[in-house]
């Protein structure tokens, strides 16, 4: 894996532009004007917007000022703990250079359908728990618990502060094959479809029955049905090729919590 | 309220009779609570599930079933390894890792495999 390197800067270096707008039932006097912030595509909601926080606070009526903060694009509420690119792509499919426009919200965070996942700590205790799981599928949990605390710590550390290496010195332990074999257990990987916010997740082995590693073509059949049939899958803002193996995109097209999120088109048969 | 509530609980299984009927509970998945830490056993283990409940609902009816203070927390672990996200659906934490038929949960009131 050491050879598409710089495959893995690419997809760390991703970016989406967000224009930030004010909930106008919260303003008090003059309506500000949009806040303006490139972000990391692998970073979440609350970890970057602390300075978008913070500027339209002053315009904010006082009793709001300290409330749980939440976003919505178009009404519906963005997961606070799902990867911000995913969110992007799930709601912007068709990527068009113009900036992102989503409200911020500092009052009646709508709890029955967001996650109150809104803190630096909440989101650090979510994330491990990604890791872990991811790593029980491709590992048996084997690698992640045999890490000690400091390199969670750095992957952590190395997410939130936008440090590749010291995020990737960590994270290539997580990315060895399983045991002496040449790809993992099982690939984590979660399906989206259309713009709804559930995924599905299950058994993915990165090779068939005769050993031979499975691209994106056998995954597709793997997730057809009768009536469906699936025809393409994207992450990152690409569409995938279909002759893409598995277990290299697994290694790495992987968001930071160690799972691929794929969009899946599907046609009906 | 009596109604819902009844409604909403999940249905025990009989885990004596292997051959259950195939029909309304077929498409249920079997769930399997362990107590750890110093939480109160739920002395019936084996539940059956909708796919589509959460892990906040499951945590819901623990918390209801044991009638813990509203200021305790129910925390929910996966075959002692990791703590699903609120939000995640029992199906999909099933398919991935569930054995021998069933999704082995643990609960307590303290975490416990941070």
């Amino acid at each position: 894996m050491a050879h598409d390197r710089e495959v893995l800067r690419m997809i760390w270096e991703g970016q989406i532009g967000i224009c930030f707008q004010a909930d106008s039932e919260e303003i008090v006097g003059l309506r500000p004007e949009p806040f303006y912030l490139m972000v990391s595509r692998l970073s979440y909601l609350p970890l970057v917007t602390d300075k978008v926080r913070k500027y339209f606070t002053r315009y904010i009526a006082a009793e709001h000022q300290e409330g749980a903060v939440w976003f919505d694009f178009n009404g519906t509420p963005l997961r606070l703990h799902y990867p911000i690119g995913v969110l992007y792509d799930l709601l912007h499919p068709n990527e068009d250079g113009t900036p992102w426009c989503i409200t911020i919200h500092f009052s009646k965070f709508p709890e029955e359908t967001l996650v109150k996942l809104n803190t630096k700590e909440l989101l650090e205790s979510h994330y491990l728990a990604c890791l872990k799981e991811a790593d029980v599928l491709k590992h048996r949990g084997l690698v992640i618990s045999a890490m000690q605390k400091k390199d969670h710590n750095q992957l952590w550390l190395g997410l939130i502060n936008d440090k590749f290496d010291q995020f990737w010195a960590i994270n290539r332990r997580l990315m060895e094959p399983y045991n002496d074999q040449e790809s993992f257990k099982n690939i984590p990987v979660r399906f989206y479809y259309d713009d709804d916010f559930t995924y599905m997740q299950k058994l993915i082995s990165p090779l068939n029955e005769a050993g031979q590693k499975k691209n994106l073509a056998d995954l597709m059949a793997e997730l057809s049905t009768p009536v469906r049939k699936a025809v393409g899958f994207r992450t990152h803002g690409i569409c995938l090729p279909e002759e893409t193996q598995l277990q290299w995109m697994s290694e790495h097209m992987s968001y930071p919590d160690n799972f691929l999120h794929l969009s899946v088109d599907y046609v009906s048969e | 309220m009596t109604d819902t509530e009844e409604t909403q609980a999940p249905t025990t299984t009989s885990t004596t009779s292997v051959a259950a009927p195939p029909d309304k509970d077929s498409a249920k998945i079997c769930i399997l609570l362990n107590a750890t830490g110093n939480v109160p056993i739920i002395k019936k283990r084996t539940w059956t599930v909708d796919p589509n409940k959460t892990v906040s609902w499951i945590q819901k009816f623990i918390h209801k079933f044991l009638k813990l203070d509203s200021n305790e927390k129910i925390f929910l672990y996966v075959n002692q390894t990791f703590a699903p996200a609120p939000d995640q659906i029992i199906k999909n934490l099933y398919e991935c890792h569930g054995t021998n038929g069933k999704l082995v949960l643990y609960y307590c009131k303290n975490q416990a495999w941070g």
